[in-house]
């Protein structure tokens, strides 16, 4: 009995050495400031899918990997495949929605207030609010490229309810896509200081026979003075006209 | 008995000399005045840094017949001009017969195609910005063109030198009230729709004063010998505002085709 209490004791040691308290604000809220990003492949395909050339392979995010698409929109996910070179909205600069931009290979910064959380991507400066001054969603219809967002606790998982979008975003480089009746329903639940766990629930009548989810973590970056850089995306080869190209170090 | 006053008078000091600053002149946990909060340019406008009035340099004599002095947003040189370099000022000039008739895609205003307008110009722009103060930072995000900039006040050092960023590399700290952020790393940018601009060598010092809980008063100076014959510095002064919501704005480069601003030939 002894020994066996002395291995269970031993066990645990490492493991509370390694993972750390789940940092708290002043109302005891978890606090999910930090720069996080993911490590996976979502942003080619959500599902699972192998390689290709400047496309690395790996396994998906969808709970299942089954995505319920009605024939119909089956159909048109294919065709969106076919055309992906182009027809991507991602090659247009749009701002790439929600969760999409969770998942683009871009860190992302978390600013967290008591009525506010904001999100600063890398990826086209794309700036995002999460409501939490429990004020509802404003009256639609509204398409917004991010659509509205506004988050509640549940315990130590900050639940976000996500509405008004337009129907020009795909959720990956594969063409899956959605209408603008998609709602959106994120979960973060942090699991350490280090590590969030991500899961979203898709809802979207028109495309799909039913809801469906996805399931990923979120890694914070601890490097030594990490910081977001920036990626401005060009509609147009304006790399090549601007700045002045007749000014010293022109490139 | 005598430390213990001591250490009164000095935190009452410091509570007074405070006060008028943050909201309740609150001092975050990192030791930041708390200047959180939405606030926005006064003498706005981003026609040209020395007067704001959109329509141009010209628009109060094309308008009345007679030009009005408007007050340079400029302070230093007093002259409230530009000190470019003469090459430098016939640069300004084509750019902004070019911007009144524009032929070719980089004849158009930056702003215009919603790219990152970059510092200083971002504070001379109308829409508002909001102030987050994490940890060790301040952080600014404009209401338009979904941009933001985080300022780093731990004494990080500069990133590489050939790293080019729209926004640039800032790094702040505060001397009492003052915000005073250094910015390197810039791209040769432009100023204003007439024109005006920077080059990629351009070093541009900040002051950010908060004179009181509902006061900013903005100073940039830039020095770009490449550009200029001396540093130049600016004035605008900003107010708080309501704290709204700020909802999405969606300016991004390539929603419009350039060709649809461009004179036809």
């Amino acid at each position: 009995m002894r020994r066996v209490v002395i291995a269970v004791a031993f066990s645990l040691v490492p493991y509370a050495a390694a993972a750390q308290a789940i940092p708290r604000t002043a109302d005891g809220k978890p606090d999910l400031s930090g720069i996080w990003q993911v490590m996976n492949t979502a942003a080619w395909d959500i599902q699972d899918h192998a390689a290709q050339k400047g496309v690395p392979g790996g396994p998906g995010v969808v709970e299942g990997n089954d995505i319920p698409y009605t024939p119909e929109a089956l159909a048109q996910k294919k065709k969106n495949y076919e055309q992906r070179a182009t027809a991507d909205p991602e090659t247009k600069c749009y701002l790439p929605g929600v969760p999409r931009i969770t998942y683009m290979p871009y860190p992302f910064q978390i600013i967290q207030k008591p009525t506010e959380v904001t999100v600063l991507y890398e990826y086209v400066h794309t700036v995002r609010y999460i409501f939490t001054n429990g004020m509802p969603h404003p009256k639609g219809p509204i398409e917004w490229w991010l659509g509205d967002s506004r988050g509640r606790w549940e315990g130590d998982t900050l639940v976000v309810d996500v509405v008004h979008f337009n129907d020009q975003t795909w959720f990956d480089r594969a063409g899956n896509f959605h209408s603008t009746a998609l709602h959106v329903v994120e979960r973060y639940t942090p699991t350490d200081a280090d590590h969030i766990t991500y899961t979203v629930t898709i809802e979207d009548p028109n495309v799909y026979t039913r809801p469906w989810n996805m399931s990923m973590i979120l890694y914070r970056h601890k490097e030594k003075n990490f910081q977001l850089y920036e990626y401005e995306c060009y509609g147009f080869d304006f790399e090549k006209i601007y700045p002045y190209p007749e000014l010293g170090g022109a490139r | 008995m005598r430390t213990l006053i001591i250490g009164v008078g000095t935190f009452a000091a410091l509570v007074w000399a405070t006060a008028p600053v943050g909201a309740q002149g609150k001092r975050l946990a990192d030791g930041q005045p708390d200047v959180q909060g939405v606030w926005a340019a006064v003498n706005a406008g981003s026609t040209s840094l020395t007067n704001p009035i959109s329509g141009g340099e010209d628009f109060d004599r094309r308008v009345t017949g007679q030009d009005i002095k408007r007050p340079s947003r400029i302070i230093d040189p007093p002259d409230g001009l530009l000190p470019y370099q003469p090459w430098a000022a016939a640069k300004q000039k084509q750019e902004e017969r070019d911007y009144e008739h524009p032929t070719k895609p980089e004849d158009i205003d930056t702003q215009h195609r919603c790219l990152l307008g970059g510092v200083p110009r971002f504070y001379t722009i109308v829409p508002a910005f909001r102030i987050l103060q994490p940890a060790n930072e301040v952080v600014f995000v404009w209401d338009e063109f979904h941009a933001y900039r985080i300022i780093p006040v731990d004494n990080r050092p500069h990133i590489a030198p050939n790293v080019k960023l729209w926004m640039g590399d800032a790094r702040g700290h505060w001397e009492g009230n003052t915000l005073v952020v250094d910015t390197t790393n810039v791209r040769g940018a432009r100023l204003s729709f007439i024109g005006d601009f920077y080059s990629e060598n351009a070093h541009v010092t900040e002051r950010i004063t908060f004179v009181d809980a509902n006061t900013m008063n903005y100073e940039a100076t830039v020095t770009d010998p490449t550009v200029y014959t001396r540093p130049w510095t600016m004035r605008i002064g900003a107010k708080r505002r309501p704290d709204d919501e700020f909802w999405e704005s969606a300016c991004w480069e390539g929603n419009v085709n350039p060709d649809v601003w461009l004179d036809k030939k």
